[in-house]
């Protein structure tokens, strides 16, 4: 079990390097540029994890710039600016953790069609993501985008729809296995009534069926709220919630022991999700070979820290358009449960989307043009632009034959600029650089 | 149904004939289930139907179109009461060969005249869609996929969003703009040696997994340019929809793989001065069609591809009062290909029994989706309760 618990991570002499504050940068927010990962280096472990966890601060001007967009109508635009928020770099954890939620709670404006509501929704999550998970799950279910995507204003007395009910057990709660169809036909009944008016939360008492339900074994007549309540008190939910936060953090698949202990750390933190989450990224776990570059970075934290790492200021209409080509475009879930992850982001079109997204990254000219000095220092020859490409981008170190075809890629140029091109162009579009 | 039989026997004896021609001229033999090829040429925004096929004999039809009714002598026939708009020529003389089945009154009941919506149900075959359905084409993509895992089963040509219609359960149907849209690009791309190296050594989980994805997508790549590089014997017209119907006859020339392709063109929402608009896009669709057709014909590849030409619902009987029509119901559809019986199909519009100042859909289009899924491409119909119309074999 070594290396493998929440127990606090003392790293020993050269644990901390590059790979160990690449890896934190990355998981516990979006990537970093040399110059963040080298001040990480000098404060250390603890300096740095402390300011990951307290630097929450967007620009007042970007958090702001959403109120005219919104009245446009266009969903497109919405994602532009989130996507500004994500490189913006202003709160990287808070933004980590809006994006794990909108996954988690997962809802499209394809159906929602209302890009004030699917806004409303996003500062929902991005307020209450690193707060007490009880609350945010009571305000998903009466978030007026989720009632609407869920059928809530179909959910009345006598005529139950049991779409939010089904998903707030199946998804959102307990996974499947934890409940009987009962239990969603029952959990339905108490939330009738809970619909939307206009774009604002509506209880209508005359929907509601006020007769007894029994859930999960337990009988009442319960509300909405306290069918929400009951699925919080469900052992399973505080596991799923756990399963979910080290899935994002660390690793797939980390097994049943790794995620009781995170579950019951959720709990003993009376669920608060920041403190959990801190537990977890200060762990040995969380270090550990298990966790570093253990599955394939979703798009937009592959095009959010291959942007910060080049020091590029890419426009973020672009940014989330490369993401949307590579199937995660931002407010269109492809369902309720979300982006499957993992292998099933690749295929061959978002394959050749990430190869020619990443290489055209690197390669921009005019204001998206990466400021290489920054990213990658002043190297005077191929070899040595090589070397400082995969400082930056390779954190991790590699092998001699993935070094010998970056250096090829870099001496294959006339100038040290085109070299620091061509060498990036390699590495980000290697399969190990998906990895993160 | 019975009036137009004779069309279709027509059609089919033609076929007949041909058949040993066409199943030597193709260098792997005649069509087999296994390699035909599904194209659709979505025509978005709701095609006037009544101005596409139209029906010349009734009275009501000039009646009601007091500024866009197209001149009887200018039509083209494809029987005694019904000719096709002047701009579609080249669609006309297709249907002369027998290669076109023009099916009346296409819909589904309770028309909804929203876009969104009316496109959700086409797309999914599924008349009350929720967020989870998947599309009809993306079922098919799936099917295919199962049968022939590592090809490219299918394509969605264009620069809108991936269309609800290609949402599979398991096959992700990539997009491709245009004939550049699979290049690689970045100066890494002209550097083959070292994409190589990055992906040789040992390797296992998902790094092995993403080699084996970088390998296939440089391979199609690769294979996407030299047939895209090809020149081709027949001149396409110098529209989007004609360098895109090109690039479709270059991968199934080139034997690509892929089998079910996704074409579209925007622009039919007519509401206003009709008349010069429609025209136009009715020729560039007959004229990209008829090159794309002329073209499969030379590669020998003509008899394992249909098209279906759709549209999310038909306009208005009556024309509105800017010369243009509002969104309606149902509409005909067009099947093109050689393996495809050529005729009339279903119940021709009749103006004097509209329902709400529209022609009601008369066939379900679920049943010219199950004769593409079932007995062209040999796979799962979408809805068993709708049979397949005769359009194939």
């Amino acid at each position: 079990m070594k290396g493998r618990s929440l127990k606090a991570w003392r790293p020993g002499r050269g644990e901390w390097n590059r790979g160990a504050a690449a890896h934190l940068l990355r998981r516990a927010g979006f990537g970093a540029s040399r110059e963040e990962v080298e001040r990480a280096l000098e404060a250390g472990l603890e300096a740095t994890i402390d300011d990951v966890l307290s630097r929450d601060e967007h620009d007042p001007a970007l958090l702001g710039g959403a109120r005219h967009l919104v009245a446009a109508g266009n969903i497109e635009q919405l994602a532009a600016w989130w996507m500004a928020l994500i490189l913006g770099g202003g709160a990287p954890l808070r933004e980590r953790v809006t994006l794990l939620w909108h996954d988690h709670f997962a809802t499209s404006d394809a159906k929602v069609d209302d890009v004030r509501l699917m806004y409303r929704q996003n500062q929902l999550l991005r307020e209450h993501g690193l707060g007490d998970f009880r609350q945010l799950l009571h305000e998903v279910a009466r978030d007026p985008a989720m009632l609407l995507w869920l059928d809530g204003n179909e959910n009345k007395r006598g005529h139950p729809n049991e779409n939010f009910a089904r998903e707030v057990m199946e998804l959102f709660g307990l996974g499947i296995g934890n409940y009987t169809e009962r239990d969603v036909q029952e959990a339905a009944r108490a939330l009738t009534g809970w619909g939307t008016k206009g774009r604002a939360f509506h209880y209508r008492p005359a929907e509601h069926d006020d007769g007894t339900k029994t859930i999960f074994g337990q009988t009442g007549d319960f509300g909405g709220e306290e069918a929400i309540d009951l699925v919080l008190a469900h052992p399973a939910c505080a596991r799923r919630i756990a399963a979910r936060l080290l899935e994002e953090l660390v690793a797939p698949d980390l097994g049943e022991a790794a995620i009781e202990e995170a579950a019951r750390a959720l709990v003993d933190f009376d669920w608060n999700i920041a403190r959990t989450i801190e537990a977890i990224v200060r762990s040995e776990l969380f270090f550990s070979d298990r966790a570093r570059r253990s599955r394939i970075a979703g798009p937009v934290e592959l095009v959010a820290a291959s942007v910060r790492a080049l020091e590029a200021s890419v426009a973020p209409a672009d940014a989330a358009r490369a993401t949307a080509e590579m199937g995660q475009a931002l407010f269109r879930p492809p369902s309720v449960k979300g982006w499957d992850g993992g292998r099933d982001w690749i295929n061959a079109g978002t394959w050749l989307a990430r190869h020619n997204h990443l290489a055209r990254l690197a390669a921009a000219k005019g204001d998206a043009r990466p400021d290489f000095a920054r990213a990658f220092g002043t190297p005077d020859a191929a070899r040595s632009a090589a070397d400082a490409v995969l400082t930056v981008l390779a954190p991790d170190g590699c092998n001699d034959g993935y070094r010998d075809a970056v250096v090829e890629a870099a001496e294959s140029c006339a100038s040290t600029e085109a070299a620091l091109v061509l060498a990036a162009q390699a590495v980000l579009t290697s399969p190990e650089y998906q990895l993160t | 149904m019975l009036a137009n039989r004779r069309q279709i026997l027509i059609g089919g004896a033609r076929l007949a004939a041909l058949a040993p021609f066409y199943s030597l001229a193709s260098a792997g033999g005649g069509s087999t289930r296994g390699d035909r090829v599904l194209v659709v040429l979505q025509l978005t925004g709701g095609n006037d139907g009544l101005n596409t096929v139209v029906p010349h004999r009734q009275d009501e039809y000039f009646l009601l179109r007091p500024s866009l009714s197209l001149a009887r002598g200018s039509l083209h026939a494809i029987d005694d009461e019904h000719g096709l708009h002047p701009e579609l020529r080249g669609i006309a003389e297709l249907f002369n060969e027998g290669d076109v089945a023009v099916v009346h009154g296409v819909g589904y009941p309770n028309p909804d005249r929203s876009h969104f919506r009316s496109m959700e149900i086409w797309h999914t075959a599924d008349l009350d869609p929720t967020p989870d359905s998947t599309g009809w084409m993306g079922r098919l993509a799936d099917g295919v996929a199962r049968r022939a895992p590592g090809e490219m089963a299918a394509l969605h040509i264009g620069d809108e969003g991936l269309p609800l219609a290609l949402a599979g359960e398991d096959y992700f149907t990539p997009t491709v703009r245009d004939a550049d849209g699979f290049r690689l690009a970045g100066g890494v791309a002209s550097l083959p040696g070292v994409r190589t190296r990055l992906l040789e050594g040992p390797a296992k989980g998902d790094v092995a997994f993403l080699r084996d994805a970088a390998r296939s997508t440089y391979r199609a790549a690769a294979r996407m340019e030299a047939m895209t590089a090809a020149r081709t014997a027949i001149d396409y017209p110098g529209t989007e929809l004609g360098r895109r119907l090109r690039l479709v006859a270059r991968l199934i020339a080139g034997s690509f793989g892929t089998r079910v392709f996704h074409v579209a063109l925007d622009g039919f929402d007519t509401h206003a001065k009709q008349r010069l608009v429609h025209a136009e896009l009715l020729s560039t669709v007959s004229d990209a069609l008829s090159a794309f057709q002329r073209d499969l014909d030379a590669t020998g590849a003509a008899d394992r591809v249909a098209t279906l030409v759709f549209s999310e619902f038909g306009r208005r009987a009556r024309e509105n009062g800017s010369a243009g029509t509002d969104h309606g119901a149902g509409a005909p559809l067009f099947v093109v290909g050689r393996g495809v019986r050529g005729g009339v199909y279903g119940t021709p519009p009749d103006l004097r029994r509209l329902e709400e100042g529209d022609v009601p859909a008369t066939t379900d289009f679920r049943s010219v989706y199950a004769a593409l899924e079932r007995d062209w491409m040999d796979l799962a119909a979408s809805s068993a309760a709708h049979d397949p119309l005769p359009l194939i074999g």
